[in-house]
């Protein structure tokens, strides 16, 4: 087994790294070499009462980054209503605030204030900051605080949440910024997997998208570490929500490997020694009933076929331990394994063996934290607020400092500069000594000597058209390393069917002088296009959604497949364009006409947020037909998304409720449901210069006539100012159907137009 | 034993089976008896033990590395609650990790009936997964219920909300009531399976989140209590994804139903589930008359209240109503408001609901807050409760002690002390009679089970791995710390001499050294 020595570690580095930049900034969230190491000297070890140089009050529960004398933290502000996360950047010599943004939560399931757990990163080239929100906001900042661009990926993706709020941080490679997330798309891309996207970090155009694992049971938040390929190609080797440590091309999203490893999410980022990756995770194990461990897998081993999904598999194992740690990332330094058990012992591995070499109880558990290497120490943040600081090589570790902080470290720190910075639950600890920064300066991007043409990336990757829109299509030509060759304007784009496309569909848009444009009369498609550019064909996918206004009664549909749970029965799918909806909701004839119902089959898909428009829609009122099946004991929930808003008839609660996240913005006004009956929801969302959104809902049996008065009237400040249009169920245990007719979105009266 | 036909008169005889004669020191329900004070009357107890090693390579414990076990059962990989013990059968849950049953492999839900006296399989019951997540039935969890044991009749709740009626003997005397096994053990929609001689015998299934719309948050936990002809069946209804959202604000926290024939045959109408934190996970207990009040169930709820309930349901407005005859809030008003401002659930100071159950012993009924592990540690309090009780006592406790942080883990009363270890991993040793700290034993790691006290001595296990074995006196006084090679959520228990202690891994039926 070669050994990994410090100058390898460092060629890595520089391999890495744009020229220019430097190794004392820490730009992401494992630092300069993606293994929580420093290559800082003589530090200070971190302690309110000795080295603290500022703090500032802010809570957060990830790593904040550094480029030269900035500081850009991710945390939230305010309580309850008031809450949102926060993206800040201080100057790291006084602690001053340069810039602050304020982003609200919205259809999140996060619960406790579990927000801004993951990290900011920087690039190097750009100075550019990107951070994915909790709720999936990716937005990329200037240096000084302009938002450059951001993309709403809830409804443009179909990104998920979910209650931990375990978020990650989106990472820079080369020209691209890349985010993991589960996400539930449309197409192939329907079935909620673990995936990750590459945008162009200029402009926020999708470059690919890549599923290299199967049906995740977590929702992992690994950083991906990049891994040159001897061959010229980049590797991004991840933990994923399905087990797995995966690996994909990150210049083209070829998933590349899986490596089985556990039944639940690997949330660790894993480390490299040599040819080994090794990672953690703390939950049931493949082959045994003890829990947890720690693996390392030989990435040189032999690939068998991928089975019915994901990348082919790599089982080779170099070797395992019973290490069992859920979040927390390993720490690699001379060729040990630094890694934090879930019950709080520090544990040294050798990274060649898999020997344990000691264990250091440090505290009754660990949560998220994981430690950094600097200098022969770890400084490890403890779930019970602790900071140590100890001493370690292979025979053993020693505390040298043991503080307590104010709030709970979730991330982990950062070492920049001289300094260390923590961040808790409370505030932004910067500890260590003042000394000089270089100034701030963009690196510049290696010179690239690309190969001959090999494949096709076409930019965007996906397209999302409203009726009479266009966008640029343009192509990458790539050699066999994925490195550019030149990007030119195709000559052609045509429709292609995949052969294996389950559902035979095109989209509906005609391309010409480099532009795709939807006709007005595009209705709802969705479907993939091919170009050529010489010999070579590359694809990508598109659908089209609806403008405003826009009205739907389904009576256009057929209903031909038969109903999984009573074969008797038809029903229709769903546009395909729309996100969130196959396999939740089924078009079904009624005496009446066609309605939209809220599937049963799947109990796992109880809860629906479909989104039937556009992301950038704002000032539309809707109007639509609900109603619930039920009893005396249970009914289900239905309901429209409106502008970030989800506005809901709530049957067992006899409520009308608006919500965005349950905890943070929650009104409702009793309303009584009667099962089988139908409703008629109208509602409206406007915007003040104040910046106080005005929720208005009024509801009322179909049948009668329409109340004057709203029913629900609420206001919100720093209220959502754009969102798609969207339909929302929720049958707890798929007991009770609930249907939609009759959809109107339409621009609001006295709105702008 | 009575001898039983393979027909349906089977169920007369079953009905007729608690004329059965449980053996004297037989373990027959979460908590011991009704009463839920876990406290063995043997004076002989095995407390010492060497857990031995595994095979290499393997899971199995090599029995001649162990000195005073007298078996070891494996299971899957998680277990909670307590292994019962009656009439020659161990039972225990757990999840499918370890699969027994051919063809129904995967992520399941376990009960084993294991021989008493070898720890051999006898017979085991199998349950699909929801299939809707974590949300009501989080992964691997298993069976969390405490099988109750009465006669020749099985009560254990399943992760999937059903309460369920198991024949002690398995199919080896005929498949009684019930009928449909095959389909009651795979997922709604999936082909039933041949039933093999190894399965359960389901006599009857009720389904409360179908029958009641109830909406477990993340499992389906407690035990079974019995009562005369009556069950009471605490429901797991709780909040969704979102932790404030409660789906069925009006389904009941607590239900009755029939014993013999599992048919509902009342709930609770106090407006818990609309008031609940989190879930409704505590067990019911039953307090037997008393000088001063006569019998009565309690009930630790999900909205921090401690219930005390007429036995029997009443009419009231076509529903079948547990009628309140005192209720306690079990926090003190300071963790409900502070500074004229609510104070958030799961936050440190704030209130919680009851997870661990109460204790009847020595007059009093002994109860103690606590919140899902997940929220970390937090304050607690114990409260002692006159069981003579009427209308809401709040703040009028016998006494109360704030020395304890949250806790999942039942207290237990002996000979004038109540022991109750909180969930930071803290044993606390008090007067039963009025609250007094006399001692307090850190054991270093989280503790999720309950302690057992049997021929003087305490067992408390934690979760790492440790059972601490301590006098159980006045005086603070450690025997010994055990180590075992995984960490230890359930409680252990003494049933005819033999100690039984679970791991999340494997059950260990302990003689005990010499």
């Amino acid at each position: 087994m070669p050994r990994v020595g410090w100058m390898q570690i460092a060629a890595l580095w520089a391999l890495l790294a744009p020229s220019g930049a430097l190794a004392e900034d820490w730009l992401g969230w494992r630092g300069p070499q993606q293994d929580g190491r420093s290559m800082e000297t003589a530090l200070p070890a971190p302690d309110p009462s000795k080295s603290l140089l500022w703090s500032v009050d802010l809570p957060g529960r990830g790593t904040p980054v550094v480029a030269g004398d900035r500081v850009f933290v991710w945390g939230y502000e305010g309580a309850g209503e008031a809450l949102s996360e926060v993206v800040a950047a201080y100057e790291l010599t006084t602690g001053k605030e340069l810039w602050k943004h304020r982003f609200r939560d919205f259809f999140s399931d996060i619960v406790y204030e579990r927000y801004s757990i993951g990290a900011p990163s920087v690039d190097p080239e750009t100075g550019n900051v990107y951070v994915v929100t909790s709720p999936g906001l990716l937005v990329a900042f200037t240096r000084d605080g302009q938002i450059a661009w951001q993309l709403d990926t809830g409804s443009l993706y179909g990104r998920m949440t979910f209650p931990n709020g375990r978020t990650g941080t989106p990472i820079v490679v080369e020209d691209l910024v890349i985010m993991h997330a589960v996400t539930a798309n449309w197409g192939r891309e329907g079935p909620a997997r673990d995936r990750l996207y590459a945008f162009d970090k200029r402009t926020g155009t999708l470059v690919w998208a890549s599923t290299p694992g199967t049906q995740p049971q977590d929702n992992s938040w690994s950083t991906p570490v990049v891994v040159p390929q001897a061959d010229g190609r980049l590797a991004l080797v991840l933990g994923t929500g399905c087990g797995h440590i995966a690996a994909v091309d990150a210049r083209t999203g070829d998933p590349l490997w899986r490596a089985p490893m556990a039944k639940g999410g690997v949330n660790v980022s894993p480390v490299l020694f040599g040819d080994l990756v090794i990672a953690t995770h703390g939950l049931e194990n493949l082959d045994s009933t003890k829990t947890g461990g720690t693996f390392a897998f030989d990435m040189k081993g032999p690939l068998e076929p991928a089975g019915e999904e994901g990348a082919p598999v790599l089982r080779k194992l170099a070797w395992r331990n019973d290490v069992a740690g859920f979040s927390s990332s390993p720490v690699i330094a001379d060729g040990v394994v630094y890694q934090v058990a879930q019950t709080g012992e520090l544990n040294a591995i050798d990274a060649a063996t898999g020997a344990v070499l000691w264990a250091l109880p440090l505290g009754p558990e660990q949560i998220h934290a994981s430690p950094v290497w600097a200098d022969g120490h770890l400084i490890v943040p403890m779930s019970n607020s602790h900071l140590f600081t100890v001493k370690v090589d292979r025979a053993g570790g020693s505390v040298v400092s043991d503080v307590v902080l104010k709030g709970v470290p979730l991330g982990a720190p950062a070492v920049a500069w001289g300094r260390v910075l923590v961040h808790t639950t409370e505030k932004l600890y910067v500890f260590g000594e003042a000394r000089p920064i270089t100034a701030w300066k963009p690196a510049l991007a290696p010179a690239v000597k690309a190969g001959p043409a090999a494949r096709l990336r076409v930019r965007p990757a996906e397209v999302v058209l409203r009726p009479g829109e266009s966008a640029a299509i343009e192509v990458d030509v790539l050699d066999a390393q994925g490195r550019l060759v030149e990007r030119v304007s195709p000559g052609a784009v045509v429709p292609w069917i995949p052969p294996t496309a389950k559902v035979k569909s095109e989209m509906k848009a005609s391309y010409a002088n480099g532009r795709l444009t939807a006709p007005q009369d595009a209705g709802l498609t969705a479907g993939a296009f091919q170009v050529k550019v010489g010999a070579l064909t590359g694809t990508f996918r598109g659908r089209t959604v609806s403008g405003v206004p826009y009205r739907q009664d389904f009576e256009a549909f057929s209903v031909t497949e038969p109903d999984p749970l009573d074969p008797a029965q038809r029903f229709g799918w769903p546009p395909l364009p729309w996100i969130g909806a196959r396999f939740k909701w089924d078009i079904r004839q009624t005496p009446t006409g066609m309605v939209l119902g809220k599937t049963l089959d799947k109990v796992l898909f109880q809860r629906a947020l479909t989104f039937i428009g556009h992301p950038d829609e704002h000032d539309y009122a809707m109007t639509v037909d609900l109603m619930s099946d039920g009893d005396a004991r249970q009914m289900s929930v239905v309901g429209v998304l409106h502008q970030r808003y989800i506005i809901a008839l709530k049957g067992n609660q006899r409520a009308l409720e608006v919500s965005s996240n349950q905890d943070r913005f929650k009104h409702a006004v009793p309303f009584v449901v009667t099962p089988g009956t139908w409703y008629r929801l109208r509602t409206e969302v406007s915007v003040g210069a104040d910046g106080v959104a005005t929720i208005r809902a009024k509801a009322w049996p179909r049948d009668q006539a329409e109340p004057a008065a709203w029913t629900l009237e609420v206001r919100h400040t720093e209220g959502h100012r754009q969102g798609a249009p969207g339909l929302f169920a929720f049958t707890p245990k798929s007991l009770h159907k609930v249907y939609v007719d009759n959809v109107v979105v339409e621009p609001m009266k006295g709105a702008a137009p | 034993m009575t001898p039983r036909s393979r027909n349906g008169t089977g169920m007369l005889f079953l009905a007729l089976g608690l004329s059965t004669v449980a053996h004297a020191e037989d373990w027959t329900a979460w908590g011991r008896d009704m009463q839920r004070n876990m406290v063995a009357g043997e004076k002989k107890v095995p407390k010492l033990f060497e857990p031995g090693r595994f095979v290499a390579g393997t899971e199995q414990v090599d029995m001649a590395t162990t000195k005073g076990v007298r078996w070891v059962a494996k299971l899957g990989s998680q277990s909670y609650g307590n292994p019962t013990v009656a009439d020659g059968r161990v039972y225990v849950g757990t999840n499918n990790e370890l699969v027994r049953r051919e063809g129904l492999t995967g992520d399941r839900a376990v009960v084993l009936a294991l021989d008493e006296a070898t720890g051999e399989l006898l017979w085991q019951l199998t349950v699909p997964k929801l299939g809707s997540g974590k949300v009501n039935d989080w992964e691997y969890l298993g069976i969390c219920s405490s099988p109750t044991v009465v006669g020749e009749v099985v009560y254990v709740v399943t992760n999937r909300g059903e309460v369920v009626a198991l024949d002690v003997h398995g199919l080896a005397d005929g498949n009684d009531g019930m009928q449909d096994e095959g389909t009651f053990m795979v997922a709604p929609g999936t082909a039933p399976v041949d039933l093999l001689p190894m399965d359960a015998d389901i006599l009857w299934s009720y389904d409360m989140p179908n029958e009641l719309g109830v909406f477990p948050h993340n499992i389906t936990s407690s035990s079974v209590l019995v009562v005369g002809d009556r069950l009471y069946v605490t429901t797991s209804n709780g909040v969704d994804w979102s932790h404030i959202d409660l789906p069925s604000p009006f389904a009941p926290a607590l239900v009755v139903l029939d014993r013999n024939t599992g048919a509902l045959a009342g709930e609770e109408a106090s407006g818990i589930s609309e008031r609940t934190m989190h879930a409704n996970w505590s067990s019911p207990l039953h307090v037997p008359a008393g000088k001063g009040f006569t019998s009565h169930v309690v009930f630790g709820a999900g909205d921090g209240y401690v219930y005390g309930y007429e036995v029997d349901p009443v009419d009231q407005g076509g529903l079948r109503v547990l009628q309140e005859r005192w209720k306690y809030d079990a926090n003190p008003p300071e963790y409900r408001v502070k500074d004229g401002q609510k104070l958030e659930y799961a936050t440190f100071d704030g209130p919680s609901e009851l997870i661990a159950t109460p204790v009847y012993a020595e007059g009093l009924i002994f109860a103690a807050i606590g919140q899902d592990p997940e929220h970390g540690s937090g304050v607690g309090m114990l409260s002692a409760i006159d069981p003579a009780s009427s209308g809401d006592v709040s703040g009028k406790a016998r006494w109360t002690y704030k020395g304890l942080g949250r806790t999942i883990s039942t207290p237990v009363v002996y000979k004038g002390l109540v022991f109750i270890p909180d969930y930071d991993g803290v044993l606390h040793c008090l007067v039963a009679a009025t609250g007094e700290l006399l001692w307090k034993h850190p054991t270093g790691a989280h503790i999720w089970g309950s302690p057992l006290v049997a021929g003087g001595y305490l067992f408390l296990g934690n979760e790492d791995g440790e059972l601490h074995v301590l006098k159980a006196s006045k005086k603070l006084t450690v025997v010994k710390e055990l180590a075992l090679p995984a960490p230890i959520y359930s409680s252990p228990v003494l049933a005819n001499g033999v100690l039984y202690v679970g791991t999340q891994t494997h059950l260990y039926a302990v003689d005990g050294l010499p």
